[in-house]
């Protein structure tokens, strides 16, 4: 088994997830190629990708130079063909399945047989993706967890027909990342999903029973826990629509009433009420996604 | 001898040929025959420079991977029949290389054999920034050329005679046991080169005199060289204690640190670039970390660049009366490095009003100063000499390893501490 090493990665879609990894990966010291299906795209990825790089800046975690050299290493392109020559894909475009198998449909094509297809999702299945393909033992699966940039576990994981090389050559792109691989076999939720998912189901049957307020509910299992955010705040940050997406896919797939959507989060989504990024789901948030209402006790402390 | 000298960053590979022996280094006469360096290791577009005297600089861009690429490369270059220097690589009699930390294992700079580059390797844990790149160097090179000596020079070996009270720091003394934490003092091959050039400029004995020595670069560093050992230096366990510097802190309350993270939410890496790359002369002025800029926007009435030089230079000041009193008396203060070598308005403002500790700064030979000459810039009267040296890392990195190699320098010393190892 011949290790690959990794120059020149490619990444298919310049959304939120495509960028940050594009960031990490130029970061590292090696080259990306971002494609994505317009020029208008590229461009405000461009835009959109010197924008997170200016608010590292002003959180001191970069320079001004350190920005230079990470876009320098970064190119755009609308051509798939492009990403020939890079020595690992990973795809971030939407949560779509058809989407997702026509384009991996056409990488199989474009790319080399030995390089790896890393497929970015947390509720499709890697086998079925991968049916069908030329070369299907190169796909791979990897959940990243909200927020991105900061979390430092990636769910790595294999298909029914995924090869060993693959598997390992992907593992090595995540410490390229500077995360934490954690191997898995596909199964609906893979871990981090399929755990945290009845622990927000349960807060919210807690709120709805009047048990506890929300506010009381999620300082309890931040503090109790030493979570950084408690289970309903962290819905909140990722979006309740997803939280229901992922919830209502579980229940689909494994038919265990556990993952049965709590109605109160249904209510949230359905009022439009999706939680940080509009201001508003269990709490409210400003333009800069803070919490604004805040318990007195939750606050940090020194000592 | 001829010496090939490596300096191995995170990208890049810097070197010199330098026609060297201990004649020449007893006439200051030894003499660089080529120099370049290797950048942007790892893309696909990475560049090799190479330099000789009287002729125009070569250079070509090719992919370079990995620093054995670099170092063949290099070797390739020096033998090349038009930009070259060598007819051919036998002719390198030895290598030097930088390593950043020698941690307590090194107290001199010594031959490599593969013990020493295992004991370099345990070192990485002190310089995960360094190490691992001038040892992938270092390891390349010993095996592009085997049949010469190999010689590592390290930036903290010289602070390795400070006693323990200039070492240890007020904390639990376990984390001292457990994980080697101690002053280390970084730059320690120029300031050993620099109070040896003094000594012989005030034509005294190094075995008689008490300098100061400032190098004042990109890092910024003092130390007290009291009869030719270093007692005490103003970088510590890392490079950030001390001295203001271009974009680092230098020395601050570390209780600062649990402060600003809990109220400004910052991530322990944003943490640690907010002290290493946005603080010192930019993040106090806003306007640069270099040093010219900053004179001229203060010159301006630019009132955060004149704060930033004023900073800057009041460090020093004080570093110099608490050398002094540590050593019990001066006889010598040293400038060297980028800003140490070229502003004269630091070197003044740095000293002004030290007349009652016996520095008297002779302000014209002081702004007269030539660029790249040892001088000295006090007056004739001073009872403490101030002199300007220039500093040469790679000259003192081929001068060490032909110490080295011709026994003049012991080659190993593992000091008694009990520290781990």
């Amino acid at each position: 088994m011949s290790e690959r090493e990794l120059h020149r990665i490619a990444v298919v879609g310049g959304g939120m997830m495509g960028r940050s990894i594009a960031t990490r990966v130029s970061q590292a010291g090696l080259g990306v190629v971002v494609r994505d299906i317009s020029d208008e795209r590229t461009t405000q990825i461009k835009e959109l990708l010197e924008k997170d790089l200016d608010r590292e800046i002003e959180r001191w975690g970069l320079t001004q130079s350190e920005k230079k050299a990470i876009l320098a290493r970064i190119e755009f392109t609308t051509d798939v063909r492009k990403t020939a020559g890079c020595d690992l894909l990973i795809e971030t475009i939407n949560e779509d399945f058809a989407a997702k198998k026509a384009l991996i449909a056409e990488l199989d094509e474009v790319l080399e047989p030995e390089i790896p297809i890393i497929v970015n999702t947390s509720t499709l299945s890697i086998s079925e993706l991968a049916q069908g393909l030329a070369h299907p033992q190169r796909v791979i699966g990897m959940h990243f967890l909200y927020p991105v940039t900061t979390t430092r576990v990636v769910e790595v994981v294999k298909g029914q027909v995924t090869s060993e090389d693959a598997f390992e050559t992907a593992r090595r792109f995540v410490r390229v990342l500077g995360k934490v691989p954690i191997q898995e076999f596909e199964s609906p939720g893979f871990v981090t999903t399929r755990v945290i998912m009845p622990l927000i189901n349960e807060a919210a049957h807690v709120v709805m029973e009047g048990v506890a307020s929300a506010a009381d509910v999620d300082l309890a299992i931040k503090l109790g826990f030493e979570f950084r955010h408690g289970p309903l705040e962290w819905a909140d940050r990722v979006g309740l629509h997803r939280i229901l997406n992922w919830l209502e896919h579980l229940f689909h797939e494994t038919g265990d009433a556990k993952f049965r959507p709590c109605p109160i989060i249904r209510k949230l989504v359905r009022a439009g009420h999706t939680g940080a990024r509009v201001g508003k789901g269990f709490f409210t948030y400003d333009g800069e996604r803070s919490r604004l209402d805040r318990l007195p006790d939750d606050t940090p402390k020194l000592g | 001898m001829k010496v090939l000298v490596f300096n191995c960053g995170s990208s890049s590979v810097k070197f010199q040929v330098i026609e060297t022996s201990l004649e020449m280094i007893e006439a200051n006469a030894d003499k660089t025959l080529a120099h370049g360096l290797v950048e942007k290791i790892g893309l696909s577009d990475s560049r090799l420079v190479i330099e000789v005297e009287g002729r125009k600089p070569y250079q070509e861009i090719s992919e370079i991977l990995e620093h054995r690429t670099a170092v063949e490369r290099v070797l390739k270059a020096l033998v090349h029949p038009d930009h070259g220097v060598l007819k051919s690589v036998k002719e390198i009699e030895a290598v030097g290389h930088r390593v950043v930390h020698g941690g307590e294992k090194f107290a001199s700079s010594v031959l490599v054999t593969p013990e020493v580059e295992a004991m370099i390797e345990e070192c990485v844990v002190l310089a995960p920034l360094h190490n691992p790149h001038n040892l992938r160097g270092l390891t390349a090179a010993r095996s592009l050329l085997p049949g010469v000596p190999h010689v590592a020079v390290f930036d903290t070996a010289f602070h390795q005679s400070m006693p323990p009270e200039a070492f240890i720091y007020g904390l639990p003394y376990e984390l001292y046991r457990r994980h080697a934490i101690r002053r280390y003092g970084f730059h320690g091959t120029s300031h050993r080169f620099v109070s040896i050039r003094t000594a012989r400029l005030l034509d005294r004995p190094l075995e008689d005199v008490r300098i100061v020595t400032c190098h004042l670069g990109n890092g910024c560093s003092m130390a007290a060289v009291d009869r030719g050992h270093s007692v005490d230096t103003t970088m510590g366990f890392t490079p950030l204690e001390g001295l203001l510097m271009g974009t680092r802190s230098g020395d601050l309350d570390a209780a600062i640190l649990p402060w600003v993270m809990t109220m400004e939410d910052v991530t322990l890496s944003q943490l640690n670039a907010m002290l290493n790359k946005h603080s010192g002369l930019y993040g106090i002025s806003g306007v640069s970390s270099d040093m010219r800029e900053i004179e001229h926007a203060r010159a301006t009435g630019n009132k955060r660049a004149r704060l930033a030089f004023e900073i800057f230079c009041y460090r020093i000041r004080k570093y110099v009366g608490a050398y002094a009193a540590a050593m019990g008396g001066l006889d010598a203060v040293t400038f060297t490095g980028g800003i140490g070598e070229n502003s004269s308005l630091v070197r003044e403002t740095s000293l002004s009003g030290m007349e009652f500790l016996g520095i008297e700064l002779d302000q014209e030979a002081n702004r007269t100063a030539p660029r790249g000459k040892e001088v000295l810039v006090s007056r004739s009267g001073s009872r403490v000499a101030v002199a300007v040296v220039p500093t040469n890392e790679e000259r003192v990195i081929a001068r060490d390893t032909v110490r080295v190699l011709g026994g003049v320098m012991p080659s190993f010393a593992v000091p008694g501490t009990e520290a781990p190892r």
